[in-house]
């Protein structure tokens, strides 16, 4: 058995299961603190940073349906997954990729936070053949590598996809078709999602499932290393963050990527981020932060609780139901006015420090 | 200086003599503000949390201070202040509902400028005031700011969203609507 094949780590259809579970916890992972960053910007300011932080989110989402799609084709059982009490981390936290190096958290738009977002968004590469795990001091990790050495974690999101992509194909070989034993009525295909940041992915053979697990990956590092564009030719995650810290705009050409900005240069229009335009929040926000203040602290439950039903929701449109996500999906609109709300008041007694949404109760 | 700007300041400076060289307020605008947001409260019926939930309380004071003058908008802060103070010393939430309708609503002076602020508050325009000595005929009905009409109170309290803004999300129009006439 070569190294390789010892830091294989999905050997079964189990295995598979769980990586795609966590596939979606990572994805949702992100949605908070993008959501928290955006929320406390002060409307009519950083139009720019709003568009861009708002267009990853909704990709994110996007991912999480992508992610569910494949899940659904491998004949997982969606139920339990995103309305456990688990699906939602306890900020700050680590990535269930497991890395430790960095912790995201849920904070205001801010230079120091759109470097979190950066790391979120890492990419590296690793050569074929080469373990795309490595061992790192881990603790409190979200992810245990599953049945296997707990100080094993992936550097990227990107790598933690590459595992299940190849996880996928030697499943393939053993298994052929009788992997993707899903059910296809249980997809959520274009008429049941609004098709706003690329397009869903009815996953029903390898194929299908690799261009959904690719786009996830390429939509948030890019398609090559050392460019700045995904496969659909639009700016990956990684560089549409890195706009803000420079204040300008990468150009991707569309008709010929190739002659697309380079990393770390870009060309574009320049424009102004101010960071200073936008509500001071309290970062990592616990119930306990509002006690004593009946209205922020009735707020905050209300918004935790809408946002777990919201999950709820999603969940049960993933298991064969896929004409509820719509309507699910605008629920969350009534959460993002739930949480300006919170995001504009203050806590009475901390010194300017406005209060902000919570996801989870503990 | 046109007459009633005139009649304003010799009111002010005629106010300096008689209370022995003082201004006629002295409150700082911090509590300023915190009385503007109970008075606001008091008019919209709708709960700070919700007021600051706007995010639009600042714009609106500034706003109220620059069309009416620094001093009569203290001054009509100050005759709330002191019926809330007296409502709360007496433990009785009828001098206060009482002592707004009759000394603020129906008074000539601060009638208008009160009715002004529900306005403000609920659809997020600022209507002239003749009273305050501005000409009413060269000023129009202006909304304050595009981010303060999507957060008119109007529209919370009738449970749409603002047309225009604050979309409910695509494809919710085949929902049935939130709300209903009956």
């Amino acid at each position: 058995m070569t190294s390789s094949q010892e830091n294989d780590l999905i050997q079964s259809v189990d295995d598979l299961h769980f990586y795609l579970k966590q596939a979606m916890m990572i994805e949702h992972a992100t949605i908070p603190p993008y959501m928290t960053a955006l929320y406390s910007i002060k409307p009519g300011s950083n139009i720019e940073a709003f568009q861009i932080i708002r267009s990853v989110a909704v990709e994110e989402m996007l991912h999480l349906v992508l992610a569910a799609n494949v899940y659904n084709a491998v004949g997982g059982d969606i139920r339990n997954t995103l309305s456990s009490d688990e699906f939602i981390p306890k900020y700050p936290t680590t990535l269930p990729t497991g890395e430790t190096d960095f912790k995201v958290g849920l904070g205001k738009f801010s230079p120091e936070t759109i470097d979190t977002f950066l790391s979120i968004e890492r990419s590296k590469e690793v050569d074929e053949g080469q373990p795309i795990v490595g061992p790192r001091p881990s603790q409190n990790n979200l992810l245990a590598v599953r049945d296997a050495n707990p100080q094993y974690s992936f550097y990227s999101i990107g790598l933690f996809y590459a595992e299940i992509i190849r996880g996928l194909y030697a499943l393939y070989q053993e298994m052929g078709d009788d992997l993707f034993c899903g059910d296809p009525q249980r997809q959520i295909t274009p008429e049941y999602y609004y098709d706003g940041a690329g397009d869903i992915i009815k996953v029903t053979d390898l194929t299908s499932a690799i261009r959904a697990l690719t786009m996830i990956q390429e939509q948030g590092e890019g398609s090559v290393i050392g460019t700045i564009y995904d496969a659909e030719r639009l700016l990956s995650h990684y560089y549409r963050f890195d706009q803000l810290k420079r204040g300008q705009y990468y150009i991707v050409d569309q008709d010929n990527p190739s002659n697309s900005d380079q990393p770390n240069q870009p060309t574009g229009d320049t424009f102004a981020v101010d960071w200073d335009a936008v509500y001071p929040i309290k970062e990592n926000p616990k119930l306990s932060d509002y006690s004593g203040e009946p209205e922020l602290h009735s707020a905050a439950q209300e918004f935790q609780s809408a946002y777990s039903d919201f999950l709820t929701k999603i969940e049960y449109a993933f298991d064969g139901h896929p004409e509820t996500l719509l309507p699910a999906v605008g629920g969350m609109f009534k959460l993002k006015y739930q949480a300006e709300r919170l995001i504009k008041n203050p806590i009475p007694g901390r010194d300017g420090m406005n209060a902000a949404p919570i996801y989870r109760l503990d | 200086m046109n007459i009633q700007v005139w009649f304003r300041w010799l009111y002010a400076a005629l106010w300096r003599i008689f209370s022995g060289g003082q201004p006629i307020m002295n409150l700082d605008q911090s509590e300023m503000k915190e009385y503007f947001l109970d008075f606001s409260v008091a008019l919209t019926g709708f709960s700070k949390f919700n007021l600051l939930g706007t995010g639009q309380a600042d714009l609106y004071y500034s706003t109220i201070e620059q069309n009416i003058g620094n001093e009569l908008l203290q001054e009509l802060l100050q005759t709330f202040h002191n019926l809330d103070l007296k409502a709360k010393s007496a433990n009785d939430q009828s001098i206060l509902d009482k002592g707004i309708s009759f000394d603020i609503l129906d008074s000539k002076k601060f009638g208008a400028i009160a009715c002004n602020i529900i306005k403000l508050w609920y659809v997020a325009t600022w209507y002239p005031i003749p009273q305050t000595g501005q000409d009413s005929n060269s000023q129009k009905p202006f909304i304050v700011s595009p981010q303060a009409y999507p957060e008119g109170l109007l529209w919370s309290a009738i449970g749409v969203n603002p047309p225009a803004a604050k979309a409910p999300g695509y494809g919710t129009w085949s929902e049935k609507p939130s709300v209903t006439l009956s």
